[in-house]
């Protein structure tokens, strides 16, 4: 009896561990990223030199296609050891570092006081350190990362009107809070080396009055 | 019976076998410590941070957002900061209990509930180490962690560790979660920049990332090539982590021959996976901010060594520092 339920651990988990596209993976939208779009780009271009010829949008289609049904198969297989894995914890979705996100966004909080703007918290700034202990955990980092993407815009709004009454309560002589995200494209070694960083620009800007937060 | 139905036969009677066989405990024990020690850190790390109420609590009761919880918080009344003090109490509880050894498997079965509750809460906070150290604790509610160096070996006998034997099944389970992480994560590493395609530019732009970054991490374009190397080591180490548990079988069945297992059994495999992964781990923890994922991963580490290749390895270490010492 035991040997059997040791197989049927090991059966569970190796059905629970196959690849697939859950998740934000099989929204549109999410496809619409210029991470995504350049991820698709480079491989319809390799593919093509292979003798496979296609383009980004050809590419996202089939590969759309495929996922989508690749995951709805799996799902279906899955339905029996659902119940182990939800309830005992033997979830086995080992998305890590998948691909890099060439097109991330940091955090910027500033506070006005006398009617100038000055920066509080820069992200993995050491001179604007404002609850940098919060901020840098790495449940933090998550949630930002995410929230540098459109689709998470809701909850971008919820955490930030958390912040500006942090920042509220923390700087009593302020009068507004601004909370806005950095966005930009991650350099290659080559314009790293040049002195060629290539800029951003600040998106997604919150601005609240400090007095309603208090 | 047919030679098919023989085979079966033999193959499931050979598994049962396997599954009978005893050890002493202390690769499990060492996994239990590691795993408590991690748990404390991944989940004390949020107390002190002062994050609980922004991460896991209700928009209503003081969060940042609507959080309906999993059945368990459900059935508590939902994420209040009664019910998610409590959850954040029994893992922390859990994590002291299973660190020095004492009703091991209970507190990884609660520990584990309340962990599940508290990271399925806002999956936006959720990191990689959660579901690992979720199916640690279960590894540890199948297994017996605390034959030996234990609060429960100690109270039982007069030291605090024990050559009593216990199942070996757990251990083969976590030499295979191990295996599953890293070829899975290998699997999902379908971005052209891990491949030679992209130039195995991957751990270089991972790098570059604001968000797991320790600091600025521009200068690695100084050393690119090895960065390079890195994303290619990391890829191959990932997606051909299974020729680990394979050597682990051929060494453990070396009598039943065959060439392939003969050579398998000359190379040294696994102290080769062994190295690679700790200067992978140590890397990541020197260069990015993941939380204790290094941690709750090398925990697994100690299950690929049977007790007398840990207490050989121990004997070794602590005899060469013995002689530095007195050199």
């Amino acid at each position: 009896m035991r040997a059997l339920l040791v197989a049927l651990h090991i059966v569970a988990v190796l059905l629970l561990a196959i690849p697939d596209a859950g998740g934000v993976a099989l929204e549109r939208a999410s496809w619409k990223n210029p991470t995504v779009q350049a991820e698709l780009s480079a491989w319809a271009e390799r593919l093509s030199t292979l003798g496979y010829h296609t383009d980004t949008a050809t590419l996202e289609g089939d590969v759309y296609a495929v996922a989508k049904s690749w995951t709805g198969t799996l799902k279906a297989l899955r339905v029996p050891v659902r119940p182990y894995s939800d309830y005992l914890g033997v979830r086995q979705t080992w998305r890590m570092f998948v691909a890099p996100h060439r097109h991330p966004a940091t955090l910027h909080v500033d506070i006005e006081e006398d009617g100038q703007w000055r920066p509080i918290h820069v992200a993995r700034s050491d001179e604007y350190d404002w609850r940098r202990g919060q901020l840098d955990h790495p449940r933090m980092r998550s949630m930002l990362f995410r929230y540098g993407w459109k689709r998470y815009d809701r909850y971008y709004r919820g955490l930030t009107r958390w912040l500006a009454t942090q920042a509220a309560g923390d700087f009593p002589q302020a009068t507004r809070v601004r909370i806005r995200m950095y966005g930009f494209r991650t350099p290659t070694p080559e314009e790293v080396r040049a002195d060629a960083i290539p800029e951003g620009k600040f998106k997604q800007q919150r601005v609240f009055a400090a007095e309603d937060l208090r | 019976m047919s030679d098919g139905g023989g085979r079966l036969a033999r193959a499931w009677s050979r598994w049962v076998a396997r599954i009978d066989r005893r050890e002493p405990g202390t690769a499990l024990a060492l996994f239990r410590i590691l795993t408590g020690l991690s748990l404390l850190l991944a989940v004390g790390s949020v107390l002190a941070s002062d994050l609980v109420t922004v991460l896991w609590v209700d928009g209503g009761h003081g969060g940042y957002r609507p959080l309906k919880g999993n059945w368990l918080v459900q059935s508590l009344g939902g994420a209040t900061p009664g019910v998610i003090g409590w959850l954040v109490a029994l893992a922390m509880a859990g994590g002291v209990l299973l660190t020095v050894g004492i009703l091991a498997r209970p507190s990884a079965l609660v520990a584990g509930q309340a962990l599940i509750a508290l990271s399925t809460l806002n999956v936006h906070g959720r990191s990689s180490y959660d579901p690992l150290l979720i199916n640690s604790l279960w590894l540890l509610v199948l297994a017996d962690s605390t034959a030996t160096h234990s609060l429960r070996c100690r109270l039982r006998s007069d030291g605090w560790t024990s050559d009593a034997l216990v199942t070996a099944w757990p251990r083969y389970l976590v030499v295979l979660q191990l295996a599953v992480l890293y070829t899975f994560t290998g699997l999902h590493k379908i971005s052209i920049h891990w491949t030679p395609a992209g130039g195995f530019s991957a751990l270089y732009y991972i790098l570059q990332q604001p968000s797991w970054q320790r600091g600025d991490m521009t200068w690695l374009a100084s050393v690119y090539p090895l960065t390079q190397l890195g994303t290619a080591v990391t890829w191959l180490f990932e997606l051909s982590w299974p020729v680990v548990p394979l050597a682990l079988w051929w060494r453990s069945t070396a009598d039943r021959g065959g060439r392939l297992r003969r050579l398998f059994n000359r190379l040294p495999i696994r102290a080769v996976y062994v190295a690679v992964g700790l200067v992978m781990h140590l890397s990541i923890f020197a260069l990015m901010e993941v939380g204790p994922f290094s941690w709750v991963t090398l925990a697994y580490y100690p299950c690929l060594f049977r007790a007398s290749e840990l207490a050989n390895g121990w004997a070794r270490l602590t005899g060469r520092l013995r002689r530095r010492a007195s050199a």
